[in-house]
C-alpha cells in the first residue's frame, strides 16, 4: 500500500520529500506502524515531536491505511 | 468598582466588544514565564488590556540574536535581563497594572511557587523541558495553562485545563530531541503570542476553552490554520491517575 509522510522544519530534510516540498511517498508492505514505517525510509523519530492523521494526534504506533497522509512535526520551540 | 471617566475613555474600543468583563479582567492575575518573542507579545496584550496583575518570569539576558523576534528589546538592552526590561515597558505602557518582575530559572522546586495564586499561565519558554515543568504546576495547582509554541513556519496554541481536557504530557510526554538553535523569524511568535492572548483574555472573561482538546497549528508559509484533536492518555504521569475509567498502561 502507499502513504505519504509530510513533515516541515528539519523533519522535511530528514524525510526527503519527492511529492511536493512537504511530502514523500512511501511504499508499505503490509501493515506497519509509523515507526516501522520510519525506521524503513531511515528517518529517526526520536525528532518525530507529534503526528497526526485525518485531524486527530496519533502516536509512532498507530497503523496507517492506504492513501492515508501522516503529518510528522518537528520538537517546537520558543521566542 | 465602577470605571472612572477616564478609564471608559482609555477602554472604550475593547468596552464595545460582546461579552467583554473588564472588571474579571482587573481581578485576574496571570503568571506569564519566558518573555521572549512570544511571552513578550502576550504580556503586552494582556497590559493593554487590563489584566490587573502580571508576574513575568524570565531568567535570561538580552542578546544580539534575540533582536530579529523579539521587539520588546533594543540593541542597547543587550546584557541587561528581560523579565527587568519588560516590567518597565509594560509598566509604562499601563500603570495601572500591578506586576511582579522575576529574574530566576524556572525549576521543578521552585515553579510551583511561581504560579500559586495565579488564575492562569501562558507559557512563552524555549524549550520543552520546562514546559512539562510548568504543565505539572499547572495541573497540580488547578490553573489552565495556556500552551504555545514554534519552529521554523510552524506555530502550535492550544488551552491545557485538566482535569477537563488532557494535559500538554499527554500530547507531548517526552523530552524531545530538540536541534542547537531552531529557525525562526520574528512575525510567527507575534503570531502565536498575540493569538496566546486572544486565548487568554477570553478564558479569564468566559471560561471558555475553544481548543478544549485541540491543537491549533498555523502555518506560515502556506498561511493555513488546522485544528487537531487528541484525548487524555490513560497512563499520562501527570494527569492519568485522574481518569475514573478506561485503560492504564
Amino acid at each position: 500500500m502507499i502513504v505519504f509522510l509530510k513533515a516541515g522544519g528539519q523533519l522535511r530534510a530528514m524525510l526527503r520529500p519527492d511529492v511536493d516540498h512537504y511530502t514523500r511517498k512511501v511504499e508499505v508492505d503490509g501493515e506497519k506502524t509509523i515507526a516501522e514505517i520510519l525506521k524503513d525510509i531511515s528517518v529517526d523519530s526520536a525528532y518525530v515531536a507529534l503526528i497526526h492523521v485525518d485531524g486527530k494526534v496519533k502516536d509512532l504506533s498507530y497503523k496507517p491505511s492506504n492513501g492515508q497522509t501522516i503529518t510528522l512535526q518537528p520538537p517546537v520551540s520558543g521566542g | 468598582m465602577p470605571l472612572s471617566d477616564s478609564e471608559i475613555e482609555r477602554y472604550q474600543r475593547q468596552l464595545l466588544v460582546d461579552g467583554w468583563d473588564q472588571e474579571r479582567l482587573k481581578s485576574a492575575r496571570v503568571l506569564v514565564v519566558g518573555v521572549g518573542g512570544l511571552g513578550g507579545i502576550s504580556a503586552t496584550y494582556l497590559a493593554a488590556a487590563w489584566v490587573g496583575h502580571l508576574r513575568i518570569c524570565d531568567s535570561d539576558r538580552v542578546e544580539l540574536s534575540n533582536l530579529n523576534r523579539q521587539i520588546l528589546f533594543t540593541a542597547e538592552d543587550i546584557g541587561k535581563p528581560k523579565a527587568a526590561l519588560v516590567a518597565k515597558r509594560i509598566s509604562a505602557q499601563n500603570p495601572e497594572i500591578e506586576i511582579e518582575a522575576i529574574s530566576n530559572k524556572l525549576t521543578e522546586a521552585n515553579v510551583s511557587g511561581l504560579a500559586s495564586g495565579c488564575d492562569l499561565i501562558i507559557d512563552g519558554l524555549d524549550n520543552h523541558s520546562d514546559r512539562l515543568k510548568l504543565n505539572k504546576a499547572s495541573f497540580d495547582l488547578n490553573i489552565p495553562f495556556v500552551y504555545g509554541a514554534i519552529n521554523e513556519w510552524l506555530g502550535q496554541l492550544s488551552l491545557f485545563n485538566p482535569p477537563q481536557t488532557a494535559c500538554l504530557a499527554c500530547l507531548m510526554p517526552e523530552e524531545l530531541q530538540n536541534p542547537e538553535v531552531t529557525p525562526v523569524f520574528g512575525a510567527l511568535p507575534g503570531v502565536i503570542g498575540s493569538l496566546q492572548a486572544t486565548l487568554a483574555l477570553r478564558y479569564l472573561m468566559t471560561g471558555e476553552n475553544p481548543v478544549s482538546n485541540a491543537l491549533l497549528i498555523f502555518r506560515g508559509d502556506t498561511m493555513t490554520f488546522e485544528t487537531v484533536t487528541f484525548e487524555r492518555r490513560p497512563g499520562c504521569e501527570v494527569c492519568g491517575k485522574t481518569v475514573p475509567f478506561g485503560p492504564r498502561r
